[in-house]
């Protein structure tokens, strides 16, 4: 019996041990997370963050570890080695054409031509992309509505193309498929397009070959971005709105005001506008990506190095974050030329945005979101507004984490 | 050069160089041309117009090793005929960080042929798999899973010590208790003997069958450039023919029995290597369960090496004591450092050729032991044949026990 109760007593010690040691390390590992999600705070990074590049800064606030982290560092090694493409200028760059009058309509002239060239899209790994104008995406093209856009178009590839707009486009002939009109554009042959710039809103032009997959995934893309015309939603500010209460005087001037905050000929400068086109590259060719980006080359936008500790971070040479002004309206049209997966998306860290679908109206479709997701060829304008958040780095990417990790993360870094 | 004959025929001399030239010189002559022609066709390039495309790349993670769990070390091979640059490493279809190491730096590229071993400071949990994949330059990907990976020990004093205690469980005490049959087969009939014999060539051949396979199931692992497949081949020749020059050469043709033992334990000895290396390699990996059940049955299954071992010596004179010492340690002892190479440098490469050797030893050794048979008495009887099979039989059954 005294043998039952010693022994009794002897698992209940070895229970309370064990309790106690579990508690302690249960609070150290709370106190780890704690002191993670902190850091992680202070560095404006989230959990992706954390595993996208703050796990060098943990293994730096330990202090043990200098530079070196025992878990390792996710993401590229290396700087991108050619200047064939720099996804910064890209971001900002509005091609508007030359503009002139034929018997008072005003026609909007592009050129484009499809080539073949190697692009470097992660850092030493190349593609041999199919292009317009030499870069993926092509040339983002902007017009205002109610223009008629002329594209001469010259193939130089060995492979047929055609440019196929996602506009509402009233002439089969210029559809820009195989099946109608020129058909596709062979090697050396030159063809022009025209259409008329509508709806207004954030658009898309591809090829349209066969197969349709590959001519798509090698790189034949593009913004295309047709700025509202304030007199036109002065006069129909219904199209301009999915709305069905009162049209006030003062919404008709608000929804004019940002049909003007919209058009680069008006005050679209007010805005900090931007280009993504989240797109991907199988660069094995086994109808899976390897690298997803947005603007084509992976982490362009994301850090060198950061110290999560201090919030401190510095740039690559050829990566770096997207620097922002705290006080301006920031601006995205955003694509999914995303081939192989079905959907891709945009996340935004510590931050809701509002979300105009397509583009195509003048009020937000969605507001007060942190999360949208596209379909092939969807697109949207994403507004985000950073004027009460600290300085510092902002993470944004996809939310798929396949496609984050694998090159589709960045980072605002909003500035006072 | 040339005799006026009786027949008024006349004798050209054959052993004479043209021109009077000095022998070495017609011997050197074709090489120097050969160099000639290559260089002369390096320089023009006559196929510089035949639009190919160049060769693809071609890299094989040969083998990884884990030498703690926050790194992972792929052992990478450049099989193609030009150099390649790994320019990222995917682990789990994510960016890593990575260094590359090849001839003794950092690097990103590898020449034709050439090694080099990526360290990949990696997080990574014991027994959930590792998908790794190298994207070179181009875009080419070149995959290896690490299934279920384990902290590889690495090579420490302790592990040395463990493997020579494995090897001697497994190699020299089974093959020394097999030798202790010795005095029986003294005892007996030269029927009964060569019947003995015949069983050792079983045991031998099954041996061949079993580690040809096994060669030739790692030759598929080794990088292409080494042609693991040829290599094999090669071994298995080269030993065979190696083996039998050297006992035409120490006896003329006939070998004395004291001598065949030596090639048995030496073909087996070769084998056993193979098995040390494979026991080793198993251990680097990680992947090996070193429980009672291995041991014993490895155990069992050498114990009938020892005859085949000793069966040459049965009659005539009993050989000194220390012979029987030196052939049980070299049939048994090689497990030890087969177990040690494999620890400490496996490749595919190298546990597919060591096969290969101990197969065209084994090979050799059962036609000699053939021959000595069919000198001393009939080959094929049927206590002859069912001996022979009772040793493929054997070592059948006891393999079932040693399935690493």
């Amino acid at each position: 019996m005294s043998d039952e109760g010693s022994r009794a007593t002897g698992e209940r010690e070895d229970a309370a041990e064990l309790t106690e040691s579990l508690t302690d390390r249960l609070v150290a590992a709370v106190e780890n997370d704690a002191a993670v999600s902190r850091r992680a705070v202070l560095g404006g990074l989230g959990v992706a963050g954390a595993s996208a590049v703050g796990l060098s800064g943990g293994a730096s606030a330990s202090g043990d570890h200098g530079d070196t982290s025992p878990h390792g560092r996710a993401g590229v090694v290396g700087e991108f080695q050619s200047a064939d493409f720099d996804p910064h200028e890209y971001l900002r760059e509005f091609r508007t054409g030359t503009v002139k009058m034929e018997g008072g309509q005003r026609v909007r002239e592009f050129e484009l031509n499809a080539t073949l060239r190697e692009i470097e899209i992660a850092p030493g790994v190349t593609f041999p992309a199919w292009t317009y104008n030499g870069q993926v995406p092509g040339p983002t093209l902007r017009a205002v509505e109610g223009e008629l856009i002329r594209i001469r178009f010259s193939n130089g590839q060995e492979h047929p193309h055609t440019i196929h707009p996602h506009l509402k486009n009233v002439n089969p002939r210029m559809d820009g498929i195989p099946q109608n009109g020129p058909g596709v554009i062979e090697q050396g042959e030159r063809f022009v397009y025209e259409w008329k710039a509508q709806p207004a809103g954030c658009h898309f032009y591809h090829c349209h070959s066969m197969p349709l997959k590959e001519h798509i995934h090698r790189g034949l893309y593009g913004a295309m971005i047709i700025d509202p015309d304030p007199e036109r939603v002065r006069q129909n500010p219904r199209e301009y709105v999915n709305y069905h209460g009162p049209m006030t005087d003062d919404l008709r001037a608000e929804l004019v005001e940002e049909a003007e905050l919209r058009n680069h000929e008006y005050r679209a400068d007010e805005v900090d506008e931007m280009v993504m086109v989240m797109n991907g590259f199988d660069t094995n060719f086994d109808g899976d990506n390897e690298v997803y980006a947005a603007n084509t080359r992976a982490f362009a936008y994301g850090v060198g190095s950061t110290d999560a500790e201090n919030g401190e971070w510095s740039a690559g040479e050829t990566v770096k974050p997207i620097q922002i002004q705290r006080d301006q309206r920031q601006r995205v049209y955003l694509i999914n030329a995303i081939e192989f997966d079905l959907v891709n998306s945009f996340h935004s860290h510590s931050q809701f945005f509002d979300y105009y679908d397509h583009g195509t109206t003048l009020m937000p479709t969605h507001k007060t979101i942190d999360t949208i997701m596209q379909c092939q060829a969807q697109r949207g304008i994403v507004e985000l507004d950073y004027s009460d958040h600290d300085p510092g780095l902002y993470m944004f990417h996809a939310h798929q984490s396949e496609f984050a990790e694998l090159g589709w993360m960045s980072f605002f870094e909003v500035q006072a | 050069m040339s005799d006026r004959r009786t027949d008024g025929g006349e004798a050209v001399s054959r052993t004479g160089m043209p021109f009077g030239l000095p022998r070495w010189v017609g011997a050197v002559t074709p090489l120097v041309l050969l160099g000639v022609v290559v260089a002369g066709f390096v320089l023009l390039n006559p196929f510089a117009g035949l639009a190919t495309g160049g060769a693809l790349p071609d890299v094989t993670v040969t083998h990884t090793s884990l030498p703690n769990d926050e790194t992972v070390v792929l052992h990478v091979t450049n099989n193609g005929p030009d150099p390649v640059t790994v320019s990222q490493v995917l682990v789990n279809d994510a960016y890593w960080d990575f260094t590359m190491f090849a001839g003794g730096e950092a690097t990103n590229t590898l020449a034709p042929m050439e090694s080099g071993r990526i360290v990949v400071p990696y997080h990574w949990t014991p027994t959930w798999d590792i998908h790794t994949a190298l994207v070179l330059s181009d875009g080419a990907t070149f995959g290896h899973t690490i299934v279920a990976p384990q902290v590889s020990p690495g090579l420490t004093g302790e592990l040395l010590g463990l493997l020579a205690v494995v090897g001697l469980f497994v190699g020299v005490i089974p093959v020394a208790l097999g030798m202790l049959w010795f005095p029986v087969m003294r005892d007996m009939s030269d029927r009964s003997l060569h019947a003995i014999l015949l069983f050792a060539v079983g045991v031998l051949g099954f041996l061949a069958f079993d580690a040809g396979f096994e060669a030739f199931e790692l030759a598929a692992e080794v990088p292409g450039a080494f042609e693991g497949n040829l290599l094999v081949v090669l071994g298995i020749l080269g030993a065979l023919l190696l083996v039998q020059a050297v006992s035409e050469w120490n006896s003329a043709g006939d070998v004395r029995p004291l001598g065949l033992a030596y090639l048995v334990a030496l073909s087996i000895g070769l084998h056993n290597l193979a098995e040390g290396l494979a026991i080793g390699s198993s251990v680097a990996l990680g992947h090996v369960s070193l429980g009672a059940f291995l041991v014993v049955g490895f155990m069992i299954h050498n114990v009938t090496e020892g005859p085949a071992v000793v069966a040459p010596v049965a009659e005539g004179e009993r050989p000194s004591l220390w012979h029987f010492v030196a052939l049980g340690t070299l049939a048994g002892a090689p497990v030890i450092f087969g177990g040690w190479i494999g620890s400490a440098a496996y490749s595919p490469t190298l546990g597919a050729l060591f096969l290969a050797i101990g197969v065209g030893a084994i090979l050799q050794v059962n036609w000699e032991i053939g021959r000595m048979v069919r000198r001393r008495g009939s080959l094929v009887t049927p206590a002859n044949l069912l001996a022979f099979f009772a040793g493929l039989a054997v070592m059948y059954a006891t393999d079932l026990l040693v399935t690493l």
